[in-house]
């Protein structure tokens, strides 16, 4: 066999086929599905969460009825083919109800745990990496927030906002900050702690004897190799943030009505609770499925990404 | 250990200063002053009465000097006086502490007596169906929210079955027995969601324990399985179980919010947030002061405890 030929045999058999240009995304993905079937937990979770984005994306299409429009004739009804799954005491489809609340919702979380990973992150990693007094300093500071304890940082929000008579979409805004301040010290914390222990490794010590600033070194050389936790606190956190958010509204701390939100239309149901019980189920049911969701992907992913911990 | 504790309650200090700074300037951030609430809540608005009372709470002067005397006045435990009640705060809320703290309490008590079976049996039996029970039961645990699985409970305990009160409150001190029925369905409700943290946690501190060299001794030596986990694996896997659900009451002090007003039972969480409907802002104030401090205090004695029991770990 001549050489060329046992090149070709190579290429055939043995080399992985190099990815076309269009394809990347796809093995990407494929990539990622095969890692991901190795945990059942984060297969099911993934599973579900896409379940829930394709909703969130498709309510406009899949939902039956305008989520506030009110029908007196059709109030408390059970649940139909015209009403999947009933409606509420002013006669408002109860199942597209939850379609926009659980966008609204989703929406809501994404952005505050975004926000609160990129106030974080540069704050943790810059902290951990220059060190000394600036880090002590910060570190007071993030101290002194986790100090707050947890639903008291939103209420405090929340009222000032309720005081300046903020309305609609500003209310939501609101609750994004405070939401994702109240995430920003867990992630900075997180991030250090990555750093300091990123920060004694060779390619750190090369890349400072090439030259790189400091700034350089923190954001582009150290941050992609401690990201692994932040994914998996930030998964978690989502789920968490959407139970904050629907027991906010649950107090009727949340957006006012009639904006479709689960917290407030299970708060809503109880006075219904003896005579129409499912009436209350319903919401309920869609917030756990939800952050059951979050939390399966993230137990299942915390196991992949860190196999030292899934072997217990 | 002295100098240890010495330097962890003065790294206390700037936490607790950034705490009365937001709580602080939450009020400053609020529109109009406090003259226009009390005005509102009084009438006879004339610019005589305004002066007087914008004197009554120091509003003629800078904003630092007002904080200054502020923060002299907290550390006295002078709140002021409730917009609603006309009540010193103080009073108010030290009339509310102790409905909190019985209750997160005995859900945390509860949660342990649940979870620490639990989570040992499931990692004796690792990777069996009981195993696999627990740990389906506590992930769903955890996803529940807390107000709905009250909810469910009052529907279940108190509507159908009749058995159980659906709200309201009796303190132990005036009659223990009677206070109880009151107890259970609140209790149960942070009991069962805290069991569901600790649950996992005693599972996987357990079997970290369970797979340490001196285990092997024991079991080669002979012991008894039923020795070497009770008397030596639980015992260690204990120490992180016990430090979280010392947080977690912290929290709980903090958090029994929602509970507090579904069960409308008196405590702290409850005050706070029926200052907010009637816009008590002092009382708001003072009410999250007072329970970031104790979160504080709890998060440090949780802390030294660790400590304590655990001397391996550095006193850093």
């Amino acid at each position: 066999m001549s050489e060329l030929e046992a090149d070709k045999l190579f290429d055939a058999t043995l080399a992985p086929p190099a990815p076309r240009r269009a394809g990347r995304l796809a093995t990407a993905l494929s990539n990622a599905w095969y890692e991901l079937r190795k945990s059942r937990t984060a297969s099911i979770g993934a599973v579900m969460l896409i379940l829930l984005f394709g909703a969130c994306v498709a309510t406009p299409w899949i939902a039956t009825h305008d989520p506030i429009k009110q029908d007196y004739r059709a109030r408390l009804a059970a649940p139909s083919e015209k009403h999947l799954l009933g409606t509420d005491r002013l006669g408002r489809d109860i199942y597209s109800r939850l379609l926009y609340g659980g966008r609204r919702l989703v929406t809501i979380a994404v952005v505050a745990v975004t926000l609160g990973l990129l106030l974080g992150v540069p704050f943790g990693v810059l902290a951990g990496y220059w060190g000394g007094l600036s880090d002590t300093v910060a570190m007071r500071v993030v101290d002194g927030l986790l100090a707050f304890p947890g639903l008291l940082l939103y209420l405090l929000f929340v009222t000032l906002a309720q005081a300046w008579k903020f309305e609609g979409v500003m209310i939501d805004i609101v609750l994004v900050a405070a939401l994702s301040l109240a995430f920003m010290p867990e992630v900075a914390r997180l991030s250090r702690g990555s750093v300091l222990g990123e920060k004694q490794k060779e390619y750190v010590e090369a890349a400072r004897a090439m030259g790189e600033s400091s700034f350089n070194i923190a954001l582009s050389q150290i941050l992609p190799n401690i990201v692994s936790p932040l994914i998996v606190t930030a998964t978690v956190r989502l789920g968490f943030v959407i139970l904050i958010v629907a027991a906010l509204s649950f107090l009727g701390l949340g957006t006012p009505p009639p904006t479709p939100d689960w917290g407030a239309d299970l708060s809503a149901a109880r006075d219904y609770m003896e005579t129409h019980p499912l009436m209350a189920a319903f919401p309920g049911m869609a917030i756990c499925y939800t952050v059951l969701a979050f939390n399966l992907f993230g137990d299942g992913l915390r196991d992949i990404l860190d196999p030292r911990l899934s072997e217990r | 250990m002295l100098a240890y504790i010495l330097r962890r309650i003065a790294q206390l200090v700037p936490v607790v200063l950034v705490l009365t700074v937001a709580v602080f300037g939450f009020v400053e951030l609020l529109p109009g002053s406090i003259v226009d609430t009390l005005i509102g809540t009084e009438g006879g608005d004339d610019a005589e009465t305004r002066a007087v009372l914008a004197k009554e709470y120091g509003l003629d002067r800078p904003v630092y000097e007002r904080y200054a005397i502020w923060l002299g006045r907290a550390l006295q435990f002078d709140f002021g006086h409730s917009l609603v009640t006309r009540r010193p705060i103080s009073t108010e809320l030290l009339s509310r502490i102790p409905a909190t703290v019985y209750l997160a309490a005995v859900g945390i008590v509860l949660s342990m007596l649940i979870a620490i079976p639990l989570g040992t049996f499931a990692a004796v039996r690792r990777n069996t169906s009981v195993d696999y029970t627990a740990q389906v039961t506590s992930l769903v645990g955890i996803s529940i929210p807390e107000f709905w699985f009250a909810i469910l409970c009052v529907l279940l305990f108190s509507l159908y079955l009749g058995w159980l009160p659906s709200s309201g409150y009796v303190s132990p001190l005036d009659d223990f027995w009677g206070s109880l029925k009151f107890l259970i369905l609140p209790a149960a409700a942070i009991g069962f969601r805290q069991a569901a943290f600790t649950t996992r946690l005693t599972r996987s501190s357990m079997l970290d324990e369970l797979s340490k060299e001196y285990v092997d001794t024991a079991r080669a030596m002979g012991l008894p399985e039923r020795r070497v986990i009770f008397r030596y694996t639980l015992r260690n896997a204990m120490i992180p179980t016990v430090t979280i659900s010392g947080l977690q009451l912290a929290n709980l002090l903090g958090g029994t919010v929602v509970l507090e007003s579904i069960f409308a039972w008196p405590g702290i969480g409850r005050a706070i947030f029926e200052a907010i409907l009637q816009r008590d802002y002092p009382l708001i104030q003072a009410g999250i002061l007072v329970l970031g401090v104790i979160v504080v205090i709890m998060n440090l004695l949780v802390d030294l405890t660790y400590r304590f029991l655990n001397p391996r770990v550095k006193l850093a």
